[in-house]
């Protein structure tokens, strides 16, 4: 075997050995890409960029970890670096204290207005719950994505992102709570009766 | 240290932490679990936190099932073999030398030969993407 033959051979292999175990989360990034970027042609060329940057960094992956995790931190950190900077994202500013504990001031609920925010949320189109999530900042929409679309535990999602792990609990708390409100809020606009504010008049100071 | 008995309003900030299984995490986790035992509001509180969690969570799944682009697949497939093809010019280069020098039995030089040779190959590497 000639040093062509081998250097052929090498590359030749390593290619294989990323399509074969990286390219079937193609459909997988995209969507996280889309949550990312907000339109179809960004999110295209960021899933580009993402495999790019992930093949030539190959190596620096860990055989036997956590390959569709490694994958998401690649499609994070290519989408700050070249993405983010196109567009102006409402991202939480960095001296917001990012404490779950902000969500101190809750009281009960009514019985009834925790069936009316069930079946108000039942009743809403997919493509409302799209929108709302589409609406929450970044830093929010995408703990929730990748927890609740996605499955990560949020340790898992801190390295994704890079935060700490407690910022992930405070944000997926949060975005889910923005989340919840958005969703209460196109469900009063289609005429659904949704009373959970009314029974706690505290609640509305809260935001 | 004292029993601390704890207020509805600290298990319903600590929600989050019940619905994902994390108790674990909190100072307060007995104590809060000893409250949920006896407060029929917070059971029913994080009953609902569950019931909507996995409500939410159902509907994003339904509704976050984007799928790629068909021709995305080929156009990665397309740049990757671009980027291995376009960048991998491999140059190999050989050299060798021979130094050759033969002494006399009183220490003085007699022949003194010195030999290179170098060999530069350059192998350009252009499959077919499609082969």
């Amino acid at each position: 075997m000639t040093a062509k033959d081998l250097v052929l051979e090498s590359a030749a292999d390593r290619t294989t050995r990323f399509e074969r175990d990286a390219l079937i989360f193609t459909d997988q990034l995209y969507s996280a890409a889309l949550r990312y970027t907000k339109n179809p042609e960004d999110a295209r060329d960021l899933v580009q960029d993402t495999y790019l940057k992930a093949f030539t960094s190959f190596h620096q992956f860990e055989e036997g970890t956590n390959l569709r995790a490694w994958l998401y931190r690649v499609l994070t950190t290519t989408f700050i670096n070249s993405y983010r900077k196109k567009q102006r994202q409402p991202l939480i500013s960095n001296n917001e204290i990012e404490d779950w504990q902000v969500a101190k001031a809750q009281s009960h609920t009514s019985d009834q207005g925790k069936s009316a925010e069930v079946e108000a949320l039942e009743a809403l189109p997919d493509s409302d719950i799209k929108r709302a999530l589409q609406e929450l900042p970044e830093d929010f929409r995408m703990v929730v994505y990748f927890a609740d679309v996605e499955g990560f535990a949020y340790k898992e999602i801190a390295e994704i992102l890079g935060v700490p792990a407690g910022t992930v609990m405070s944000r997926l708390h949060r975005g889910r709570k923005q989340l919840r409100e958005k969703l209460t809020d196109y469900a009063r606009e289609l005429g659904y009766e949704t009373a959970s504010k009314s029974d706690s008049s505290d609640e509305g100071s809260a935001q | 240290m004292s029993y601390i008995e704890i207020q509805c309003n600290d298990v319903l900030s600590s929600v989050i932490f019940i619905v994902e299984e994390q108790m674990h995490e909190l100072d307060q986790a007995s104590q809060i679990e000893a409250h949920l035992l006896s407060c029929l509001a917070c059971q029913a509180e994080v009953a609902h936190e569950r019931a909507m969690h996995d409500l939410l969570q159902q509907s994003l799944r339904r509704t976050c099932t984007d799928r790629a682009p068909e021709d995305l697949h080929e156009a990665i497939h397309r740049r990757l073999y671009t980027e291995i093809t376009g960048t991998t010019e491999v140059v190999t280069q050989f050299s060798m030398t021979e130094i050759s020098i033969e002494i006399d039995e009183f220490g003085n030089i007699e022949h003194r030969e010195i030999q290179i040779e170098q060999t530069h190959i350059q192998h350009f590497i252009d499959q077919d993407p499609e082969k």
